[in-house]
């Protein structure tokens, strides 16, 4: 299914561009602080952050960025027609996207998250928040590969979505972590260590994140096969 | 081939006008205004006042209904200050700029039908200037709404006068801050990076990420008995500067770690220099794409 | 060998008709299409390339819809008007990422070959974004061809593209065409469809205004009243004149010295004018026809 010139050329476009050190800014940033914040202090004064800043922020702004430079500006200038005038199924070219979008998110998001937790503290408590970054990253990958297909503004209203709806909303009304990644990630790393939060039940929040990560990249196909050329709007 | 001929301008019976023309102010106050609607997709494709709106009405109905409840309850205060307010919603202000500052900044640029622009008598500085008075003017007026609602409602359900005027004032002090540093700062990411994805994230990272960073090392340092630090930290980024301000002057507000005596000057100092660095990174940008 | 059948395409954008009741044929042999900007050709050919549904009616390449159709692309080449945003890969990485992408026996023989024959071997080791237009306009060629498809659509391939490599192009188009592709290109330029394409099919206004033999749209589109503006040794005179022959429809003093001639009969008034002039003593110092802008040419067709 996965189609290895496509996901060169993805790849490609990723990492020759500015936007690859925004994009490794991310994780910069994290492990940099972690690391200075554990140096000068005792005990494990840095694991807030993870929590606080790492999981809801940085690794969903990673899968955003990495979501959308791999199709977004080639559905803008239109150049996706030259993929896209090929005998290739149309769902073979967004999954082919999706592993570039996905591998990205997890280098520079889950993988930095990862190191943090383990130089903040370590023990279970590492593993577990690298487990629920692994899941909530694969999840808001294929999510925001699906939004860039669908709207020319998919990086603010998926930053709408992290921001707002699993933010803001998100802390004042519990019923949100039902229908919001991060919280299903957490969920599922809540089976490691109990010292992650438990909003649902896991069978809901396995289920929920694989349909989510399927069906975005699905979708996401289903909208390429009917990609329609038209001038600007 | 090469025979001669002879050139002429058809007359087409437009007629020459030598009357009165406006003068630079006029153009500038016309593209300020036009500006300042495109901001909230005023003049612009319904889908484009979709998200300005929404936004606006997540920012404005928190207000709304804190009113209605302050009036039913027959509560004597409003359960939380104007500052107080702008600091619950920061993330929405945050996200209005980060989303609207590549309409007024990105797309003349990357269109290069600024060249449009820059053939009328108006100098690149004061395009410049027109368009980060427009994108300032838009968070003030995103900012301040709210809080009239909160300040109208309060004083209808009989508040104290003297108390909640002083309390808004100092609210718009603030946000006059905040509304000139977040247009500094998001005008500048959107007048350097023209694609929009790229520019909101960059916003994104200047409004919410670095904050949020500043805030967690400011909680760490409050709890280590380090405050020192974390009063430096807050000069990193502009929200805390703000929440900083809003702590020393009583506005509502509380940080880990409030500045005091000299360091409210240098909170003071910091906002606005931010806010003119980034009027001028702005200018700069402009009059170096004014003379390719 | 293969064709592609429009059957009553329409498509229409709200409720703006772009394309309306268009039927053409497209056989073997290079095809122009025809049509002043905004005729609809781009929204034409972006439902011939199957990047559009149509609105109502049926495109079919060798009988099978386009649209929602990929495995038609085995047999269409497509040279987009969009721009190449690839600037980072050389011509040949290009070219080979699209053989790579039709999954060729032998990509790395395939991208050679096609590369000699739009003649770019040479620059093929530099960047893209270090093209001219014309090296750009060739190297999307390449990448449409590299896979042999019987048919080959262009959209506006010369635009911008200097003289001497538009010669070039062309040639190369004649080529295809010669060797029994379906080549079709759209151009609003009546003197490129002139030189390229012995078939034609013009579009106005999203309507398909004529279709058929380059030569005979021609003579159909001359055998209209010409206008035509005539200084003379006496207007007046020259007036009274031409009015009475049968050839002519009307006769107009312009107010600046001259005549308005509308012709019906070319060839006659052609033949006649001198001689008249003669007979009656008169000397003519100018005749210029007064519209033969291609707008003019498609205004015409579409009125009639």
């Amino acid at each position: 299914m996965i189609n290895v010139t496509i996901t060169k050329l993805a790849a490609q476009a990723l990492l020759g561009r500015r936007r690859f050190w925004l994009l490794l800014a991310f994780p910069v940033l994290l492990v940099a602080l972690t690391v200075t914040i554990t140096a000068l202090t005792d005990g494990d004064a840095a694991w807030p952050l993870l929590p606080g800043l790492g999981y809801p922020v940085v690794l969903p702004l990673v899968a955003v960025l990495a979501a959308s430079s791999v199709l977004g500006p080639e559905v803008d200038d239109g150049s996706i027609v030259y993929l896209l005038s090929k005998p290739i199924s149309r769902h073979a070219v967004a999954l082919s996207k999706w592993v570039v979008a996905w591998a990205a998110t997890m280098v520079a998001g889950a993988l930095p998250l990862y190191v943090s937790a383990l130089v903040a503290g370590g023990g279970d408590r590492a593993s577990a928040a690298g487990l629920a970054a692994v899941v909530a990253g694969t999840t808001y990958s294929a999510l925001f590969l699906a939004v860039s297909a669908i709207t020319r503004h998919a990086v603010i209203v998926s930053l709408l979505f992290v921001l707002i709806w699993e933010g803001l909303l998100g802390n004042l009304l519990t019923g949100v972590a039902w229908l919001s990644v991060a919280q299903w990630g957490l969920r599922i790393g809540h089976e490691v260590s109990t010292e992650l939060p438990d909003p649902t039940n896991v069978p809901w929040a396995a289920l929920a994140s694989l349909v989510v990560t399927v069906g975005g990249v699905w979708f996401c196909g289903d909208r390429l096969r009917s990609f329609s050329l038209r001038g600007e709007d | 081939m090469a025979e001669q001929r002879a050139g002429v301008i058809h007359d087409l019976g437009y007629r020459h006008y030598d009357g009165p023309r406006e003068g630079v102010a006029t153009i500038a106050r016309t593209l300020y205004v036009t500006g300042l609607r495109h901001a909230f997709g005023l003049g612009r494709s319904g889908k484009s006042k979709i998200l300005p709106f929404l936004l606006l009405a997540l920012c404005t109905l928190p207000a709304a209904i804190v009113v209605g409840v302050v009036t039913i309850v027959g509560l004597s205060e409003l359960p939380l200050t104007y500052a107080g307010y702008t600091n619950q919603v920061q993330l929405l202000i945050s996200l209005f700029a980060a989303a609207q500052a590549p309409v007024l900044f990105s797309r003349d640029l990357r269109h290069r039908s600024i060249v449009l622009y820059l053939a009328r008598p108006l100098p690149a500085y004061v395009i410049a200037l027109t368009r980060w008075a427009s994108l300032a003017t838009a968070l003030l007026v995103f900012s301040v709404l709210p809080l009239l609602v909160l300040y109208t409602g309060g004083l209808l359900a009989g508040l104290d006068v003297g108390e909640q005027t002083t309390d808004l004032l100092k609210a718009l002090a603030l946000l006059l801050l905040v509304a000139s540093m977040l247009a500094g700062i998001t005008g500048f990411i959107s007048s350097v990076s023209l694609r929009r994805g790229f520019a909101v994230v960059g916003s994104i990272v200047a409004l919410v990420v670095v904050p949020g960073v500043v805030t967690a090392v400011q909680a760490i340092t409050s709890e280590e008995d380090a405050d020192q630090v974390g009063v430096v930290a807050g000069l990193a980024s502009p929200w805390s500067l703000t929440n900083g301000l809003a702590s020393a002057w009583e506005a509502g507000v509380t940080v880990f770690t409030p500045p005091a005596g000299g360091w409210v000057v240098v909170y003071l100092a910091v906002a606005v220099l931010v806010a003119a660095a980034g009027l001028a990174a702005i200018v700069a940008r402009f009059l170096k794409v004014g003379s390719q | 060998m293969s064709t592609l059948v429009l059957d009553s395409v329409s498509r229409w954008f709200g409720n703006v008709v772009a394309v309306n009741d268009v039927s053409l044929t497209i056989a073997p042999g290079v095809t122009g299409l025809l049509g002043p900007n905004g005729a609809g050709k781009t929204t034409l050919m972006a439902m011939m390339t199957g990047f559009l549904a149509p609105s109502a009616g049926t495109v079919t390449l060798d009988g099978e819809p386009v649209w929602r159709h990929t495995e038609a692309y085995r047999r269409i080449g497509l040279v987009p008007e969009r721009e190449l945003s690839f600037g980072y890969l050389t011509g040949r990485q290009f070219v080979r990422a699209n053989a790579d992408l039709h999954r060729l026996p032998d990509a790395a023989a395939a991208t050679e070959r096609i590369l000699g024959v739009v003649d770019m071997v040479e620059p093929a080791a530099r960047r893209l974004d270090t093209y001219s237009k014309g090296m750009r306009q060739r190297i999307k060629i390449a990448a449409a061809l590299v896979h042999d498809p019987a048919v080959l659509l262009l959209d506006e391939p010369f635009n911008g593209v200097d003289p001497r490599q538009r010669m070039h192009l062309m040639d190369l188009l004649h080529r295809l065409g010669d060797e029994g592709r379906t080549v079709l290109f759209s151009s609003h330029i009546l003197e490129e469809v002139e030189r390229l394409a012995r078939h034609i099919e013009v579009v106005v206004s999203g309507r398909h205004a004529a279709s058929g033999d380059f030569g005979a749209i021609r003579r159909l589109m001359t055998d209209r009243p010409v206008q035509y503006a005539v200084t003379s040794s006496d207007d007046r005179a020259l007036a009274a004149l031409l009015i009475a022959q049968a050839s002519v429809r009307a006769v107009r003093l312009r107010p600046d010295g001259g005549l308005d001639v509308e012709v019906d009969d070319l060839g006659s008034f052609a033949v006649g004018l001198p001689q008249w002039a003669r007979t009656a003593g008169l000397s003519l110092y100018d005749l210029s026809p007064s519209d033969e802008s291609l707008e003019s040419v498609f205004a015409y067709l579409v009125a009639r």
